[in-house]
């Protein structure tokens, strides 16, 4: 078969498509299916069952300040997953207290998705309520008078736009806080 | 098998074969090296950037954030897809023994190409991102590329349906494979996304990220590679069997991989054991070809040595090689725990796209540029010097980005080291970074002018008429 399909053009091309297919189709239509918490929204009132909480959908003024972050290119240099691993737990984590790992159902409002592949910053995936709107604003002009060393660009068109600053770190604020991993709750606001 | 050789060796030079036009190849050929020369010079922009942030930093247009899809899209799509699209349209009728189905069509394919460029630009610069890596463009460019694409598979198909030589060369089928291929991955990347949200989406993205190098670069590349290797050498081929095993276990495996790009992360575990172990059985097709080139090589070495498209073609073979041997090692939890997200896949990423893929259109533009326009080229001594310019340049940023990265990644992993200090660390890394970058830049300034210089030199002097 292999052999003939050297000779006739048609055999050829359907067979690379008929081979590509069965990878392509098993791996992209047939996992969601499986896996149900791909798409079912983080709910958990059982604390013995890990951390409890409910991911709410992203309201208009963080919807807006998502596609600020978009815009800007943020997540070419932030993840936003904490992954199985230990150190990623304790990075995330925050005052003593590890994150627990990101699971599918906490992005099933995402669109576009934002776990990135590159993390030239630090992983944003549970930043929300860590620092206040303060720290924000000098932040964005100028990363490098509070993190020394810090190779972040400065975002003075943000910071110097109200609209558009309140956006963005309603929307930081937002992320990571489906799961209430926080004993105390001592969330900046 | 010695059927297969004759007719890539003969193609062209047969007596009465069909004249060739080319206007289209040209015109694909020639504006993807000045993008590359325009991309290269953003790329110096953002490698700087790693070491001097505030450098033009309060420009919105000119951000990191702005720029780095810029580069990104403007060297795969801009460059490196249209001198492939170009250097198809110009094996693609040798082989067949035709001409080109429709050179009118071609050369419109040629203009929407730049259009879509240029376009990509402006909406790039603007921040009209749609925040999935390698689909940034926004959904009128992604249109047109689909028609840019139904415009190319046409015209190719259409040359292969009229051809005169039966039995079809492996660059024959790794171009329809490409044509095929690259129809699914790029309507699942920037089309499917739209109907799903959180990792769904996540799974579509990376599914066209990984095949938008596997399944569009790979395959479209090595028909570069079969085709100029024994060409430029002029050595038939080793292995027309081999090059079947490595075909067909390419269009199986590749495309079961994307999940790895989420290894550790919030996607099924299964999903990723699955999208290791195919991983690993890439070694499959990537060895099949590696040791077929190389075997073609056995005893001709030396040509490579006054040979600057040999030089660049087995150059690019080697670092094939290495990219496709490092690919699957990530892909094990062990050193993916390491390696993921850190600076070692910028140096990865790079080996593949520039040091393999550009490579091999590297090499097909030197070698056909005077085979087109009928002259010698301008300078062999300066293919040379931008051949050297390349590979210190590249090797330079390669080796100090995966020792970068990996020293990156055991920072990371001890959660005891502030993450500002994993930053600081790497300084010296972005400096050797940006340096060797410069000497790539030198490479394409050198690679450029030799070009354009050797068009020039075709409108004026007598015609040096050279091998087809």
């Amino acid at each position: 078969m292999f052999k003939k399909s050297g000779d006739n053009a048609s055999l050829f091309a359907g067979l690379a498509v008929v081979f590509f297919m069965i990878g392509g189709l098993l791996t992209t239509v047939v996992p969601p299916m499986v896996d149900k918490s791909w798409g079912k929204p983080f709910e958990n009132s059982d604390p013995t069952k890990g951390p409890v909480g409910k991911l709410e959908p992203y309201t208009e003024l963080e919807l807006k300040g998502r596609a600020i972050y978009v815009r800007e290119g943020c997540w070419y240099c932030h993840t936003q997953q904490t992954r199985t691993l230990l150190a990623d737990t304790k990075r995330s984590g925050w005052r003593g207290v590890d994150s627990p790992v990101s699971t599918p159902d906490e992005f099933v409002y995402d669109s576009p998705h934002l776990f990135g592949t590159k993390r030239t910053g630090p992983d944003l995936s549970r930043v929300g309520g860590k620092y206040d709107t303060q720290w924000h604003r000098t932040h964005f002009k100028n990363p490098r008078d509070l993190v020394p060393g810090s190779i972040m660009p400065p975002y003075p068109w943000i910071a110097n736009n109200e609209q558009e600053f309140t956006a963005i770190v309603a929307y930081l604020q937002k992320l990571g806080r489906a799961k209430h991993w926080r004993p105390d709750n001592d969330f900046e606001k | 098998m010695a059927q297969q050789d004759k007719t890539v060796q003969s193609a062209a030079t047969k007596p009465g074969a069909a004249v060739h036009e080319d206007t289209t190849a040209k015109w694909f050929i020639i504006s993807a090296v000045v993008y590359f020369l325009i991309v290269g010079i953003i790329a110096i922009v953002i490698a700087a950037k790693f070491v001097w942030p505030e450098m033009l930093g309060t420009v919105a247009m000119l951000s990191y954030g702005r720029l780095r899809p810029l580069h990104v899209n403007g060297m795969l799509f801009g460059w490196l897809l249209a001198a492939d699209m170009g250097l198809t349209f110009y094996l693609v009728p040798r082989l067949c023994g035709v001409k080109l189905w429709s050179e009118k069509l071609g050369v419109a394919t040629a203009l929407l190409w730049n259009v879509i460029i240029l376009g990509a630009v402006v909406s790039l610069l603007m921040g009209w991102n749609q925040g999935w890596e390698y689909a940034e463009l926004p959904m009128p460019l992604d249109v047109l590329v689909v028609v840019a694409w139904i415009m190319f598979g046409i015209n190719i198909f259409g040359t292969i349906a009229t051809r005169k030589y039966q039995q079809m060369y492996v660059s024959l089928w790794y171009t329809m494979g490409t044509i095929l291929w690259t129809a699914f991955v790029y309507l699942t990347g920037n089309f499917a996304t739209l109907f799903t949200t959180g990792v769904n989406q996540a799974n579509l993205n990376w599914m066209y990220v990984h095949n938008a190098v596997g399944l569009i670069f790979t395959p479209v590349g090595l028909a570069l590679a079969y085709y100029f290797i024994p060409k430029a050498g002029n050595i038939p081929l080793y292995s027309h069997k081999l090059s079947m095993i490595g075909f067909w276990s390419l269009a199986f495996f590749y495309v079961w991989t994307g999940a790895h790009h989420m290894l550790h992360g919030p996607i099924s575990q299964w999903l990723q054991t699955i999208s290791i172990a195919f991983s690993l059985m890439l070694i499959m097709p990537v060895w099949s070809v590696v040791y077929n080139l190389f075997a073609t090589m056995k005893g001709n070495w030396p040509r490579t040595r006054d040979n600057v498209p040999l030089k660049f073609l087995m150059s690019g073979v080697v670092f094939y090689l290495l990219t496709c041997f490092q690919g699957p090692m990530h892909s094990l939890r062990s050193v993916n725990a390491i390696v993921s997200k850190t600076d070692w896949i910028p140096g990865h990423a790079h080996m593949a796209v520039l040091g393999a893929f550009s490579f091999f259109a590297i090499a097909g533009t030197l070698y056909v540029i005077p085979r087109m326009f009928n002259v010698a080229l301008h300078s062999d001594a300066l293919a040379n010097w931008s051949y050297w310019l390349f590979m210190v340049g590249g090797i330079g940023f390669f080796v100090t980005l995966w020792l970068g990265g990996f020293w990156q990644g055991w920072q990371w992993n001890n959660p005891s080291i502030p993450f500002i200090d994993t930053v600081k660390a790497l300084k010296p890394i972005w400096i050797v970074r940006f340096f060797s970058g410069i000497f790539m830049f030198a490479g394409i300034v050198a690679f450029l002018y030799n070009i354009i210089a050797t068009v020039v030199d075709s409108a004026g002097a007598k015609p040096e008429v050279q091998g087809a």
